[in-house]
């Protein structure tokens, strides 16, 4: 039971590791939120259906179009919402992604209607035994892809030449321009990258979870919270709160299967809505505490 | 009777006058029962946004939170009128009453977060409510919501449908527009406005930001918990949508599209908004797509909004005509010159890390009355560090700084600064777009018992307001610039900023005045002028301590000088041993055949 559980979390916690990192990545290279973040995982979860319905291959195979046609649409949206706005204040940045969130979501209303749809799965429905314990192919399809693609986003990042120019314009832009990197082109490109990882969460995320129009919001609050826990801009810190969060999300409300004597004391507390609510809480005290994230080292800006 | 004249051709006003006349006679017109409604929602989203230009235009900070206050108001009143056939006089006063302890509760957490911090944390306290009044069924009949809620009585006597709602709606407004006019005008309108462009100088100058910041936040959820309770008593049924995000979002885009601070802004918006859906009507479904792309477009080309952009037309087409200047006034000097006989300021072994860094390394240093004291060192040797810590922008790891025998290391930075020292900074923080008689009257906040009540209280002129300004001027002729006093601050050139900055510091009248680079982008003659008059403010027994690379500046000037390396104090003295110390020369100042470089 309790394997199973956390099986769960683990492909949940991948799903959002990837939401949290391509909304880092941004915020990195940009220095504002981008609050259409979460809507471009909904988008995404369309964009699947839309594709599935007139090329009805295993998503595992509509992953990489997704991903190319997020990628696109993540570059437009760098034109409309951030570089109008890039020499004024960050706050500014955050409004234009709301905008932004609000056609997001409305087209995909518009389109779509309000009902839940199902997006592909990654290979198909149905679950794997394995020494008893039944694992859902699609909770071990996402786990793989998200390692495959935080894999590859590290070593783009990390082993690459464009991957330098990426870091250096995220550390200081100046400086990046000062030695001729293209800033403004790694920025449009780190735009296409966290859109493209948004787009492989919600592919996934649509067969597990279905998608609505209005999802969004609960997908930026999870990278928010995620981004918070792991320390403001740090990669490895944000793919670890994702897990942290997917864990509690899961585990909390399943507690009484685990503990049955539970369910007698406060059933009221292990319900979906009340595991939210001390998400969010803690998320509160979080900031309030320790708002270097619970990983993160105390940074003190220069005057 | 021509004061009144000029007032109303002042600006945009002819054509706000105008409007406002047009709004009054609009509902004259109206035939149908649906057009009156669509008119009172036009004033409950008006209010709505009136209060959220408190916390997110005049106080510049993106909070999420207006339309969970605004569904709080109107859930109090849908539970209290449904439950309880409470009156209009009980429900719009809990209204209010419930969201401004909400408000109060989550400010002490949440308020001082920064910027992205604050709009995350806004957005959760929101989905928090969200989730509670959902799953709070018997009280607030979960996700289907109230219905049967009686219109607005007052007092036993019941408010007619139509037209009676609509005027105790635009009532509302009016009286809402009076207060946030009379609340964001005048010393305490200049305080919220320094506070909100640029929090640093703000501080400097003795502004408490994080009380101006509070008092703003807690009058947006007021006007959103009496905008709730009308749009309830109105609508007569309230669901969750009411807290949902969309209302949160009209509310900033009405703000965003009429104007973050400009009163009219926030009915002009809310007119649009509410009435473009109607008006585009077979757009359908589609006309949500339009908003977010009016938002967009909005914030992209107009930033102020359109009364913001009227007012840019304005100004282009038809300037006007400077108004004639205050006439100067001397300070008062309200501060106590009776003093102990000991140091004026005093630093004992100061520490200060950052990260791996040694910014400060023990530093131990006093400063007298009416000295000039001057601080040097290489770039990045913690001689701004220092400021920082004496002016509590940093916070010292050890060690102690005491004014007068006092110590300030715990106090907060406006309390320093009120305490009696003041600043200018290095790369200059005066308000851009504010005139420079504006920049340097801000800083009488704390000395014309400036504050909210006084605002709301004083007449058609805030006095203080008027005596802040009359003294800008005494201040600014006493730099000898009182002839840019009209100009706006980001017009001037280097050298005229840093002397405004300079008057700025002077309006605290202050004991300790700290300089960080006073010369840099001077001429000569003008630096000899600049000597000049800072010799005669420390024979006035004016303590300054100057941070400067401009040997031939600072030498003649100082009467002491100590010499920063690496975070450590290597040398202090009259400045001809500093000259001499091997130390100074070897860290610093170089071999004497370069000191003249």
């Amino acid at each position: 039971m309790l394997l199973q559980i956390l099986a769960n979390a683990l492909a949940l916690g991948a799903s959002y590791a990837l939401l949290a990192l391509g909304f880092v990545l941004i915020l990195n290279a940009t220095s504002a939120v981008n609050f259409t973040h979460g809507d471009m995982v909904m988008a995404s979860g369309y964009v699947a259906i839309a594709l599935f319905s007139v090329l009805p291959v295993p998503g595992a195979l509509l992953l990489p179009l997704v991903m190319a046609v997020m990628a696109v649409l993540g570059v437009v949206f760098s034109w409309l919402a951030y570089f109008p706005l890039k020499n004024r204040p960050p706050v500014s940045v955050f409004i234009s992604t709301i905008a932004l969130g609000i056609v997001f979501q409305n087209s995909a209303n518009a389109i779509y209607g309000a009902e839940p749809r199902k997006g592909p799965p990654l290979l198909s429905e149905g679950f794997f035994e394995v020494a008893g314990i039944t694992i859902g192919k699609q909770a071990l399809g996402i786990v793989i892809v998200a390692i495959v693609l935080i894999a590859a986003q590290h070593i783009l990042l990390n082993r690459t030449g464009i991957g330098r120019s990426l870091r250096a314009t995220a550390q200081d832009r100046q400086m990046a321009e000062a030695i001729g990197i293209r800033v403004n082109r790694m920025i449009a490109l780190t735009f296409a990258l966290g859109a493209a990882l948004a787009g492989a969460a919600g592919l996934m995320l649509s067969n597990t979870f279905f998608v609505t129009p209005t999802d969004g919001t609960n997908y930026i609050i999870k990278a928010y919270i995620a981004v918070t826990i792991g320390g403001w801009g740090s990669l490895t810190g944000a793919v670890c709160g994702a897990l942290i969060i997917a864990l509690f999300e899961v585990l909390f409300p399943s507690l009484p299967l685990l503990i049955p004597s539970l369910e007698f004391i406060a059933p009221w507390l292990f319900t979906q809505t009340a595991s939210t609510i001390l998400l969010y809480l803690g998320l509160l005290a979080i900031m309030f505490f320790r708002p270097q994230g619970l990983f993160g080292e105390t940074v003190q800006r220069r005057v | 009777m021509n004061a009144a004249l000029n007032w109303s051709m002042s600006g945009v006003r002819p054509l706000l006058i105008l409007g406002s006349v047009l709004l009054a006679l609009w509902p004259m017109l109206m035939t149908s029962a649906y057009e009156m409604r669509i008119f009172t929602i036009v004033g409950i989203y008006a209010l709505l946004a009136l209060g959220y230009q408190f916390i997110f235009g005049h106080s510049g900070a993106l909070a999420l939170t207006q339309g969970t206050f605004f569904g709080v108001g109107a859930y109090v009143t849908g539970v209290l009128g449904v439950k309880y056939q409470l009156g209009g006089e009980f429900t719009v006063l809990l209204s209010i009453a419930l969201p401004l302890a909400l408000a109060a509760l989550i400010a002490a957490p949440v308020l001082r977060l920064e910027s992205h911090y604050f709009a995350l944390a806004t957005l959760g306290v929101g989905q928090v409510v969200v989730l509670v009044v959902v799953a709070w069924q018997e009280l607030t009949g979960g996700a289907n919501g109230l219905s049967g809620i009686p219109g607005l009585t007052l007092f036993g006597f019941e408010v007619k449908k139509g037209y009676g709602t609509m005027a105790a709606v635009w009532a509302c407004v009016a009286a809402g527009a009076f207060l946030s006019w009379r609340v964001t005008r005048g010393l305490y309108g200049a305080a919220l406005h320094i506070s909100r462009e640029n929090p640093i100088a703000a501080l400097s100058v003795g502004i408490d930001t994080a009380k101006l910041r509070y008092a703003m936040f807690l009058f947006s959820a007021m006007f959103a918990g009496l905008a709730g309770a009308l749009y309830a008593h109105t609508l007569r049924v309230v669901s969750p949508e009411a807290l949902e995000f969309p209302i949160m979002v009209a509310c900033l885009t009405i703000t965003v599209v009429g104007g973050r601070t400009h009163i009219a802004g926030a009915i002009l918006g809310a007119l649009l908004i509410v009435n473009l859906p109607e008006w585009f009507r077979a757009m359908e479904k589609y006309y949500l797509i339009a908003y977010g792309l009016a938002l967009l477009a909005m914030i992209i080309a107009a930033p102020y909004g359109l009364i913001g952009l009227l007012e840019q037309w304005r100004a282009k087409l038809w300037p006007e005509t400077p108004r004639t200047l205050p006439k100067a006034e001397p300070l008062r000097n309200s501060r106590a010159v009776e003093r102990g006989s000991g140091p004026l300021l005093e630093i004992r072994d100061v520490h200060k890390r950052f990260g791996g860094l040694k910014a400060l390394n023990g530093i131990t240093l006093t400063v007298a009355q009416g000295e000039i004291f001057g601080l040097i060192g290489p770039n990045g040797s913690g001689k701004t560090t220092l400021l920082n810590v004496i002016t509590g922008i940093h916070r010292a790891d050890s060690g102690g700084v005491s004014l007068d025998g006092v110590g300030i290391h715990a106090k907060p930075s406006f309390a320093i600064a009120q305490s009696g020292i003041a600043r200018t900074f290095q790369n200059i923080n005066l308000v851009d777009e504010m005139s420079v008689l504006d920049n340097v009257a801000v800083a009488r906040y704390g000395f014309e018992n400036a504050g909210l009540a006084q605002t709301v209280a004083a007449g058609w002129n805030d006095p203080a307001w008027q005596r802040a300004r009359a003294q800008a001027i005494h201040l600014l002729d006493a730099l000898g610039v009182a002839g840019i006093a009209q100009s706006a601050a980001g017009s001037l050139a280097y050298g005229l900023k840093r002397k405004v900055e300079i008057a700025r510091a002077l309006a605290l009248e202050p004991k300790l005045l700290l300089l960080d680079e006073p010369a840099a982008g001077l001429n000569e003659s003008e630096q000899l002028d600049l000597a000049q008059r800072l010799r005669a403010f420390a024979k006035g027994g004016l303590a300054i301590l100057v941070i400067e690379h401009n040997m031939p500046f600072l030498m003649p000037l100082a009467e002491r000088m100590a010499c920063l390396d690496h975070g450590d104090l290597i040398a202090v003295g009259a400045p001809a041993d500093i000259r001499a110390n091997p130390l100074v020369v070897e860290a610093y100042l170089g071999s004497p055949e370069k000191t003249s470089a």
